[in-house]
Order: structure tokens, then C-alpha cells, then sequence
């Protein structure tokens, strides 16, 4: 809240949006008691307003940005639950910006994307994108991504796991190894959480994009590749011989065996 | 070198015409020097015979001056012996003629002598006997020369004849003259010549010019191969050049030097592979232009597409709470937002494939599970047209290396049309592999196609009956973005179809990117003949 007035600056759509008596999430949040703030960094103004109705309508509260460079001080400034990042902006790119993003917190990060291109999306998932959605979507869908995103992870089994030399706190959600914290993002956890869940099944890829990422068809398996990876580097010893997220070749992936 | 006779006693001999024929055909060098040759060849012959000819009749002509002259000299020595003798008796008259025989052997310098007494004077009992020496008996003197001498009133008369000598018959010449004996008759007189030394000279002349001949001529191939491969060289490196331009080697060029017809055309190339390599790199400048317009378009469209279908999804939400004619608006509205959506998006995808910049995401696929799922989830739409699916995959049961999601696109599409033209009728879903590939078809049993409209089934925006209803609202790209789908795997899709009786569609892919198919697993025509429904 204290911060509406530093976004105002940094993002030259906030004052257009309010000349053209769109509401600011000030408002929105002092009525709302759920207060789920999503920042919508995408530059085309028509766009970013219907989905701010889209987003208001299901009880979020949106902030926007409109340019690439003025998204960091954004987020800074707003500290959102959730990012909706168009890849295509003015100043700094979408996927610039969501390694800046990442370089600072694990927010979830659903990129926007009009372009299907596979070096695209596995850029912006590289750069730590949790999921993408491709332009034109539709409300539900927009809507069951952030979703999913922002539910809490389910896991019903033990609260502490264990991974090789790796500890999985699911009720603190935090990672460690002998005693050192891990940083992973939420998305990252959830997805050690699954798999360490249950340590003697092969997870395939359509199982995962399932459980972690809720999709209920199949979806883009490059999502689990890539989000594997990432993971890898932060768990492994030797990201490139991985003993916690293993590969079992032709079906998908398991966790290490138990220690 | 017993190789070198190995090879040669196996060389196939037979084979010879045929390879020279091939050379001759396919090297123009050869066939210079050929030709250069036989023709040269041709004119030495008749300069040799022509010189041999003019030669030998020189010779000839000059040692039958010089044996005339001589034998002129010896008879006129023999005369002077004569008639400076008085000698009456046998004896005496028989020694004059030894003295004058050895006085022609002197003055003809040949010891080949014949004297004989004229036929038909009066006999004489002094008169010497006729003698001859062994080389001129048996018919070396004819009869026609001795006639001719006999009435040549002390002329000359000459004969070429062959003379046996050491035991093998050499050319010669007899010449023949009256002599007069005073009191006792005439005698004629013959003197043999041979030619013995002219016939070598000849001999030596011509076996000269017959190896200068047959040097001249290796030397005028020789001269013909230069010259021919001076020419032909730069004409086999243009050649060689182009083949490489051909293959893709745009940056290579023709030297270009003097100015001569070889410079010329090498200007000429060079100038063909400059505009050309221009105009090519103009065309991928275009080919990048081109894909960087369908990704601005992309973005550029679906943007206000985005804002548009989120605005008409909102108000189809609510559109329970409108009067029946905004209802009906907004729901026109949400269909044709849709329609435009997958128009759009199918018109990139095809326009992609035009520019050139679709890669291929296989992975390991199992195409049967995959049918299935597919299939699965269309039963529900076949059914609402009365259209029961059914799958049999009698192979196909492995992975293989295929692109899922373009896969599921081909195949998804084949089932959509099969249901939209199938007329309620079943609808058969097959798999089936082999070693090279697998392969999915389709078969309805309705409307089916004829000939002209099967040969368009795959053009873009192509509708099989103009005036049907859009039932399951394709867009007219389908068939042809699923056969750049299958091209793009170097698999085939075609169509087996028939008016009244449905059509099939098959689509086999190779097992993985690197082996090539080898045959379909499954027949493009039905198995089991036809039977039409109503006889059933």
C-alpha cells in the first residue's frame, strides 16, 4: 500500500490506467479481503486492462507495468504473490526481465507469449519462468494457471523427506543439505516435493505437468525438462551427473535412492 | 612386369570397342586427337605414296640413261675390236670375240653378256658361237626383245626383266644392240644390268618416309592433345566450377585472363554467378524479411486477438443475464472469436512451414497409445454425429521417433474430416508397422471423393462441396498443414477415396528421422471389397 506511489512513477501506464478512471488496486484491496497481488507487466494497454477485469473479477488484485525496464522497481515495489510477464516489451525483454526477477525471488512467473516458436518459451522457462501461456487465451485458462501457481503444494505423506543427502521440510517448505538452506523457488519445491513424495516411482513427465503444474491434458513436456535442469543446479553435486532427480531414459524421472 | 602381362591377357579385349566408343563419346580430347589423326594420317599416305611414286620412276629413269650410255660405249668398243680385225679363221675370229667380250665387260662394267648371231644369214664356218652368261638364259631375253632389236637397225632396245642372282631373282635390265662381224654377220649383242642398288635406295627412301610419316602423324596428335587440352582445361574447370556453383558454392569464380573466347567466357560466368549469388542472397534476405514478418504479424495480431477474447469470454460468461438478443449477439460473437482464433493460428503455422522455420521435437512415441488417446477423445464428438470409432492396431506397439504434438495434429484432423464427411457412418482407425515405419489410416464410409477432388484434397482453403455446412469448423488449412506435418518427418500422406463408398487416408512415418521408408505396413485401398450398404 505504501508503495502505490513509487509504481506510480516507475510504471507510465499506472497514471494513464487512472486517467482512464481504471481503478487502483488500493482501492480494490481495502474491499477485498482476499488480497492475492498479481503484477501484469505487459505494454499493450487494452490488453493489460481486460486482464486486470479478468483478474479483479475472480478476486485478485492486479498492478500493471508497461515496460520492460521499469518492471524490477515494480515488483520491488508492489512484492506481488505473482508475475504475468509478457515477453515481447519495450526497454528490457520479457526474458530479461524474468531473470532479473529470479535473480531476486522465486514469485511465481507465468510468461504471456504470442509467439509458439519452441526457442522462445525454452528461453523464458530457462530464465526461470514457471509456465507459460500462449496469446490468445482465454479467461479460464489465464485464470487456472494463476490458480495453480498460487495453491498450496498438496503433499499428504511424511512432512520431512529425504533425498540422498538432501532434506525436504514440506510443512516449513524449505530445503536443506546438512544444515544449509537451499533456495529453490516455489515451483522448484513443489516439484522435488512430488517427486521425493515417492521416492520408489518413475515419475513420467505427463505425471508431473499434472500434479505440479495442474494440467489436466497434455501439455508442453519442455516444461518439465527445462524446470528439471533448473532444479538439478541447485540440488547437485554434478548437475551433469545428476543423484538426486535422476532420469530413468524413455519414461521420466525419479528421485535419487534414499541414503 | 608379369603383372603388367597379367593384366593385359585379362584385360577384357571384347569390351574394347565399347570403351573406346564410350571415350569417344564422352571425351572431347579423344576425339580431337582421333580426328586430328586420321586425318593427318590420311594426307601423309598420299604424300608418301606420291613421293614414293615420283622417286622410284627417278631412279629408274636415271639408271636406264646411265646403263643406256654404257652399254652404247661397250658396243661401240666391241665394234671398233671388230672392225679393226682381219682375222679369217675360226680360231682367230673366236679370239677377237674373247677380246671384245672382255672390252664390253669393261666399258658396261656388268659381266652379264649375251651375244647371239642374227637369225637367218647364211652360216658361216668361222662364225663364233653364241654365248650367254648363266644369269641371262632361261627367258631373261625375250622374244619381243630380241625382235625388236633384230629390227631395230642398230638401235637400242631395252627390257625391264628380273635377273637371278645369289639365288633370288633382284629387278634388272637388259638392253640390247646390233654389232657387225666384217665377213662373218651380225651379232646381237645384250647386255644385263640389275637394280639391285636402286631398289635398295628405294627401299631405304620409303621405309624413311614411312617412319617420318608415322612420326609426323604421333607428333600431330601429340601437337592435337595439347592444343585440345589447352582448350578443353579451362572449358573442364568451368564445367567443374558450375558444378560446384550448382551445389551451393556461390562465392566460387572463373579466373579471368587475356581476352581471348576462354577469358570471355569465364567473364561471362562470373557475371551469371554474381547475379546470381545476388539474387539469392536477395531471396534469403527475403526468406529472413518473410519469417520476421509472420512473427511481428504473430504478435501484432494476437495481442488485440487476446484483449478481444477475453472481453467476448466475459460477456459469454454473463450472457445469462442479457435479453435474448444481446445473448445471441455475444454468442455469435464468442463462436467467430473462436473461428478467427484458430483461423489465425493455423495460417501462421502454414506460413512457418512456407518460410521455412519448422524444426522437428521428436521423442520416443508409442504411435498406438497415442492413436488411441486421440481417438478417445473423439468419440465423444463422433458420436454426437452418429459416427461409431473404432481402432485396430494390429503392430506399432514400440516407440518411435516422432513429433507427438504434430502428430496428434495429422491424425486429430484425418478423424475430424473422417467424422464431418462419414455421414454417421463407422469410422476405422488403423496401426500397423514394419521394419522402416508405422502407419496410421483413416476410413470413412461416406461421401467419399472422385478423382478430381482427391488430386485437391490437400490445396489450401480447398472445400470438398462448396455448399455443405461447416459443421465441425475447420479452417481449409487442415489437410495441407498435416501433409507439411508429414513432410516434415519424411513420411507420405495419401488418400484412397471413391464417390458414395468414403475415403481412407494414410499416413506412414518413418520409424525414426534416419531410416528411410521402405513400404507402407498398411495398403492404400481397402483390403476387403467394398460392398455397398444397401445390398448388405
Amino acid at each position: 500500500m505504501q508503495n502505490s506511489g513509487v509504481s506510480t512513477r516507475d510504471c507510465p501506464l499506472w497514471d494513464n490506467l487512472e486517467r482512464t478512471g481504471f481503478t487502483s488496486p488500493k482501492t480494490t484491496r481495502e474491499r477485498k479481503p482476499m488480497n492475492t497481488r498479481i503484477l501484469v507487466v505487459d505494454d499493450d494497454s487494452a490488453l493489460a486492462e481486460m486482464v486486470g477485469i479478468v483478474l479483479r473479477s475472480e478476486g485478485f488484485e492486479p498492478s500493471f507495468c508497461a515496460d520492460g525496464s521499469g518492471a524490477l522497481s515494480a515488483f520491488r515495489a508492489i512484492n506481488p504473490d505473482l508475475i504475468l510477464l509478457d515477453l515481447m516489451l519495450p526497454g528490457i525483454d520479457g526474458i530479461e526481465v524474468c531473470g532479473q526477477i529470479r535473480a531476486e525471488s522465486g514469485v511465481p512467473i507465468i510468461m504471456l507469449t504470442a509467439k509458439t516458436d519452441a526457442t522462445d518459451v525454452v528461453a523464458g522457462l530457462e530464465a526461470g519462468a514457471d509456465d507459460y501461456i500462449v496469446k490468445p487465451f482465454n479467461p479460464k485458462e489465464l485464470v487456472a494457471r494463476i490458480r495453480t501457481r498460487l495453491r498450496p503444494t498438496q503433499i499428504t505423506s511424511a512432512q520431512i523427506l529425504n533425498i540422498g543427502d538432501i532434506v525436504v521440510d514440506v510443512a516449513g517448505h524449505e530445503v536443506t543439505r546438512g544444515g544449509t538452506r537451499i533456495s529453490l523457488t516455489p515451483l522448484e519445491f513443489d516439484l522435488l516435493a512430488a517427486l521425493a513424495s515417492k521416492p520408489a516411482q518413475v515419475f513420467t513427465r505427463e505425471m508431473l505437468l499434472e500434479q505440479v503444474w495442474g494440467y489436466q491434458y497434455k501439455a508442453d513436456t519442455r516444461l518439465v525438462n527445462v524446470h528439471v535442469q533448473r532444479l538439478r543446479s541447485k540440488v547437485e553435486h554434478d548437475a551433469d551427473n545428476p543423484k538426486i532427480v535422476t532420469t530413468v531414459r524413455g519414461v521420466g524421472y525419479r528421485a535419487g535412492s534414499v541414503i | 612386369m608379369n603383372a603388367f602381362w597379367a593384366r593385359l591377357a585379362h584385360a577384357d579385349w571384347k569390351g574394347l570397342p565399347a570403351r573406346v566408343a564410350r571415350q569417344w563419346r564422352r571425351s572431347l580430347q579423344f576425339r580431337t586427337v582421333i580426328t586430328s589423326m586420321a586425318l593427318s594420317g590420311v594426307a601423309i599416305i598420299l604424300v608418301g605414296v606420291y613421293m614414293s611414286f615420283s622417286i622410284s620412276n627417278d631412279l629408274f629413269a636415271s639408271r636406264l640413261d646411265q646403263v643406256l650410255g654404257e652399254s652404247q660405249r661397250a658396243q661401240v668398243a666391241a665394234q671398233r675390236i671388230f672392225d679393226s680385225s682381219d682375222a679369217t679363221d675360226r680360231a682367230s675370229v673366236q679370239s677377237v670375240m674373247n677380246a671384245a667380250r672382255t672390252a664390253i665387260r669393261d666399258a658396261s662394267s656388268s659381266g652379264l653378256i649375251a651375244v647371239y648371231r642374227v637369225p637367218g644369214q647364211e652360216s658361216s664356218a668361222v662364225a663364233p658361237q653364241n654365248f650367254t652368261s648363266p644369269e641371262l638364259t632361261a627367258g631373261v631375253i625375250t622374244e619381243s626383245l630380241r625382235a625388236s632389236v633384230e629390227s631395230g637397225g642398230g638401235a637400242q632396245s631395252w627390257q625391264s626383266t628380273s635377273i637371278p642372282t645369289n639365288g633370288r631373282s633382284a629387278p634388272g635390265l637388259v638392253v640390247g644392240t646390233l654389232m657387225d662381224i666384217p665377213g662373218i654377220g651380225a651379232y646381237e649383242l645384250y647386255i644385263g644390268y640389275d637394280l639391285v642398288q636402286a631398289e635398295e635406295t628405294l627401299q631405304f627412301i620409303q621405309q624413311v618416309l614411312w617412319i617420318s610419316g608415322l612420326g609426323l602423324l604421333l607428333l600431330v596428335g601429340a601437337i592435337a592433345w595439347v592444343v585440345a587440352r589447352l582448350v578443353v582445361s579451362p572449358i573442364r574447370f568451368a564445367a567443374e566450377t558450375s558444378e560446384r556453383l550448382a551445389a551451393g558454392d556461390l562465392a566460387v569464380r572463373l579466373p579471368e585472363k587475356g581476352e581471348d573466347v576462354v577469358a570471355t567466357l569465364a567473364r561471362s560466368f562470373n557475371h551469371m554467378a554474381d547475379s546470381m549469388q545476388g539474387q539469392l542472397t536477395e531471396l534469403a534476405e527475403l526468406s529472413v524479411m518473410q519469417q520476421r514478418f509472420v512473427s511481428d504479424v504473430s504478435h501484432e495480431l494476437r495481442t488485440p486477438l487476446t484483449t478481444i477474447r477475453l472481453a467476448g469470454d466475459m460477456l459469454y460468461d454473463q450472457r445469462e443475464d442479457f435479453d435474448a438478443t444481446t445473448r445471441r449477439t455475444t454468442e455469435l460473437l464468442h463462436t467467430q472469436v473462436q473461428r478467427f482464433d484458430k483461423l489465425l493460428a493455423d495460417l501462421l503455422e502454414i506460413s512457418r512451414y512456407d518460410a521455412g522455420s519448422v524444426e522437428l521435437e521428436t521423442e520416443p512415441t508409442n504411435v498406438v497409445q497415442l492413436t488411441q488417446d486421440i481417438v478417445g477423445s473423439m468419440t465423444g464428438v463422433a458420436e454426437r454425429y452418429g459416427s461409431e470409432l473404432s481402432l485396430r492396431a494390429p503392430g506399432g506397439h514400440f516407440e518411435a521417433n516422432v513429433d507427438p504434438r504434430r502428430v496428434r495434429r495429422i491424425v486429430t484432423n484425418l478423424i475430424g474430416n473422417a467424422i464431418e464427411h462419414g455421414e454417421g457412418k463407422p469410422i476405422e482407425v488403423e496401426v500397423d508397422s514394419n521394419a522402416t515405419s508405422v502407419a496410421i489410416a483413416v476410413r470413412d464410409y461416406g461421401v467419399g471423393m472422385s478423382e478430381d477432388e482427391m488430386s485437391q484434397a490437400f490445396s489450401r482453403f480447398w472445400r470438398a462441396d462448396p455448399s455443405r455446412k461447416r459443421t465441425l469448423g475447420g479452417t481449409g488449412l487442415g489437410l495441407a498443414i498435416s501433409l507439411e506435418d508429414t513432410r516434415v518427418h519424411h513420411g507420405t500422406l495419401d488418400v484412397w477415396a471413391s464417390p458414395g463408398l468414403g475415403a481412407r487416408f494414410r499416413l506412414t512415418l518413418p520409424r525414426s528421422q534416419f531410416i528411410a521408408i521402405d513400404q507402407s505396413p498398411l495398403s492404400l485401398e481397402p483390403l476387403v471389397p467394398v460392398v455397398g450398404g444397401d445390398e448388405t
